[in-house]
């Protein structure tokens, strides 16, 4: 086992902070160049999200008329930070969680949550009607995918006896995969993390050709910066959650890269597959589909874990 | 400010899309009242890129006109030009060489196969499929550069003269063109079958917009959009102009009049398209490119009609005699079918608007030839000194 890092330096650096702000934007980068590359174009280079992102916290930050001043400014400061501390709780880096207490999976999965709830609240804050309609999408999305994603989370913690993620973690790399015993809660939890996200298919609340760009439309300059970096640290702390769950754990550096980054062309390959689904469309496959299979699967776990 | 907020007209929530928005290449403007998702009602307010073409033709010879005419639209420039010349050659009383119609319509069906390749992009894009949208435009690179090869340009290519065309196909070019069009038709097979089996993409087509027959007919839809809706309309078949007659093409319909209708429509179309290229690369009829016209045309009037790849594409001409055109009314096929989204587009999710929009192929240019200015009852007349005033007013 690796030995615990200072506090400071696990906060600020590694695996906190900066390698998590930094190596959350090479994620980015790599997603977006795997979908370039399954759209047959060329993508951006390694230092755009980078760029982007100086770019974005050097402009002008546009106030509109008619918004909460201080929620304007406060909400993609909340999502951000709630990102970043669900990371602690996570083996990032393929390191024992920095933080760690009884039941740290439901407040990680919660501070996830609220990225999606601070984009609500961004878009029903301005008078904007492209960011009102992105927020009811925003927020109807996240009641859909919320309750799957979370039992499917909930297997691995079942057959491991323990809702710390660390333990989780050390678990699941002592034992079979689980992707392999558990694929359904595998794939709601690929398929979940995607609707987090945002990511297309499921970016009706971003659909750009339909409203513009959703709650985010009247976000310029610093906000729209630290919404991205919310949502790329979250790419991050989603796909280690799902690989320490169901990739057979996380218990070195180089099983962190290797497991997250085939994760990363699983979603950019499902990105790249589908046209984009319709609200409802998404509200139906999550609570006819996803939430059903989630639940059998659950239902199994449970039954076969009290014979055992 | 007050009337800005949506709370304060709870009843009436508006979505504007354009003049300038993501789902638009071009600048219109839609009204789109919503109820939640769903749309209640519609309306278009287009004119944004009125460039005064009609207007300006009547200032030009009857040469120079058609460079004028041909970039009316970017997309559909070479049947723009073809209606005019025929036009013109009707009034001028003179036929083009059989070889000048051939190469004609062979530049007309090329345009075609881009255009729908275009066109499937863009609809494929307005659903959210952007890994569609990237093939077909990588593919359809193959037709722009024998459209290059062939005309030396990609976009204008400015094939027509009046009394024929300007360059002759040999037997290298007519090799490209068959090796492109082998590929392209293995493509446009994979393309059909997305389109009618890929699940997500269905789910946001099938049963989308549909438009029976009857509507069909009442709303004056012409081209592709009304063939989906099994209206048998097209000018090719109709009223055969150019080499139509030697080379004729089938008329594809469906029954569907839904948006997947309209996909495998113009999909199919495309099939025909290379059919006809090849047997026109065939048979193609030897003899002159050009017969000789004055540069002063008889004084009269005439019709033309041909069929763009969007629908009916319907000139008027009328000569006093002179070297300059006396009037010239062009009516696109895009201005045809609006009437059909927006009687549609009520009961449909926001959602489906921009795939219902694309449904018909908009060109937003080619409607711009005309404006009406409504008066709002309790309107009043500002004097130049006044609307002055407020200008520096507003700005200060």
């Amino acid at each position: 086992m690796t030995p615990t890092l200072p506090p400071i330096v696990a906060l600020l650096l590694v695996p906190g902070g900066l390698f998590l702000l930094v190596g959350s934007l090479f994620y980015e980068w790599a997603d977006r160049k795997l979908v370039a590359q399954f759209q047959n174009r060329i993508g951006p280079r390694w230092f755009q999200p980078e760029a982007d992102m100086f770019k974005l916290l050097a402009k002008e930050e546009i106030v509109p008329d008619g918004v909460n001043r201080a929620l304007f400014h406060g909400l993609p400061v909340v999502a951000l930070v709630g990102a970043l501390t669900a990371a602690l709780y996570v083996p990032m880096l393929g390191l024992v969680p920095s933080y760690s207490f009884r039941g740290d999976l439901i407040v990680t999965l919660y501070l996830l949550s609220l990225m999606t709830l601070c984009m609500g609240l961004a878009g029903a804050n301005t008078i904007d009607r492209f960011s009102l309609l992105g927020a009811t999408r925003a927020l109807t999305q996240m009641f859909s995918y919320e309750a799957p994603f979370l039992l499917a989370l909930l297997g691995p913690a079942i057959v491991a006896g323990t809702w710390q993620i660390g333990e989780i973690n050390a678990y699941a790399s002592k034992h079979a995969w689980l992707l392999l015993t558990q694929p359904i809660g595998f794939v709601v939890a690929i398929v979940g993390l995607m609707g987090k996200l945002e990511l297309p298919p499921f970016d009706a609340p971003e659909a750009e050709t339909e409203i513009v760009g959703g709650a985010m439309t009247e976000y310029s300059g610093r906000g729209w910066a630290l919404f991205r970096l919310g949502r790329d640290v979250e790419l991050m702390v989603g796909l280690t959650l799902a690989s320490a769950f169901y990739l057979g754990g996380l218990a070195n550096p180089l099983a962190f890269v290797l497991k997250t980054f085939g994760l990363l062309v699983v979603t950019a390959g499902l990105q790249s597959l589908f046209a984009r689904l319709r609200i409802d469309q998404v509200v139906g496959l999550w609570w006819r589909i996803g939430m059903m299979l989630a639940l059998a699967q659950l239902l199994v776990i449970a039954v076969l874990s009290r014979v055992a | 400010m007050e009337s800005q907020t949506p709370q304060a007209t709870p009843k009436k929530f508006i979505v504007p899309i354009g003049p300038q928005h993501p789902a638009l290449k071009e600048p219109g403007h839609f009204e789109i009242q919503v109820d939640g998702e769903i749309v209640t009602s519609a309306t278009a307010r287009l004119g944004y890129v009125h460039r005064g073409i009609e207007k300006g033709v009547e200032g030009q010879n009857w040469t120079a006109s058609m460079y004028l005419l041909e970039r009316i639209c970017g997309i559909c420039s070479h049947v723009h030009a073809t209606a005019y010349a025929i036009g013109a050659e009707k009034l001028a009383g003179v036929t083009a060489p059989p070889r000048a119609q051939a190469i004609r319509v062979l530049v007309a069906e090329l345009e075609r196969v881009h255009s729908h390749l275009l066109w499937l992009g863009v609809a494929a894009h307005e659903g959210g499929f952007d890994t569609l949208f990237m093939y077909s435009w990588r593919d359809r690179e193959t037709v722009m550069d024998i459209l290059e090869a062939l005309t030396g340009n990609r976009v204008n290519y400015s094939a027509n003269l009046i009394g024929g065309v300007k360059f002759d196909v040999d037997d290298k070019q007519a090799d490209q063109i068959r090796r492109g069009i082998d590929f392209l038709e293995e493509r446009t097979k994979h393309y059909l079958e997305v389109v009618t089996t890929d699940e997500t993409f269905l789910r946001r087509t099938r049963g989308v917009g549909t438009m029976t027959r009857e509507q069909a007919e009442e709303l004056g839809a012409v081209g592709p959009v009304a063939r989906a809706s099994g209206v048998p309309r097209d000018v090719r078949v109709d009223a055969p102009y150019a080499a139509y007659e030697q080379f004729p093409v089938k008329l594809v319909t469906d029954t569907g009049g839904d948006l997947e209708a309209r996909f495998v429509v113009r999909m199919k179309e495309l099939f025909e398209c290379y059919r006809v290229i090849r047997e026109i690369l065939d048979k193609l009829p030897p003899g002159d490119l050009t017969v000789k016209v004055k540069p002063r045309l008889p004084a009269g009037e005439a019709i033309s009609r041909v069929e763009a790849p969007r629908g009916e594409l319907f000139y008027f001409l009328k000569s006093a005699g002179g070297t300059n055109p006396d009037r010239i009314k062009v009516r696109t096929p895009s201005l045809c079918n609006w009437a059909s989204v927006l009687v549609l587009a009520p009961g449909h999710k926001l959602a489906d608007i921009p795939m219902m929009l694309a449904g018909i192929d908009p060109c937003f240019s080619c409607n711009d030839r005309l404006v009406t200015i409504a008066r709002r009852a309790g309107a009043e007349t500002w004097t130049w000194a006044r609307l002055r005033q407020y200008g520096i007013e507003y700005y200060r």
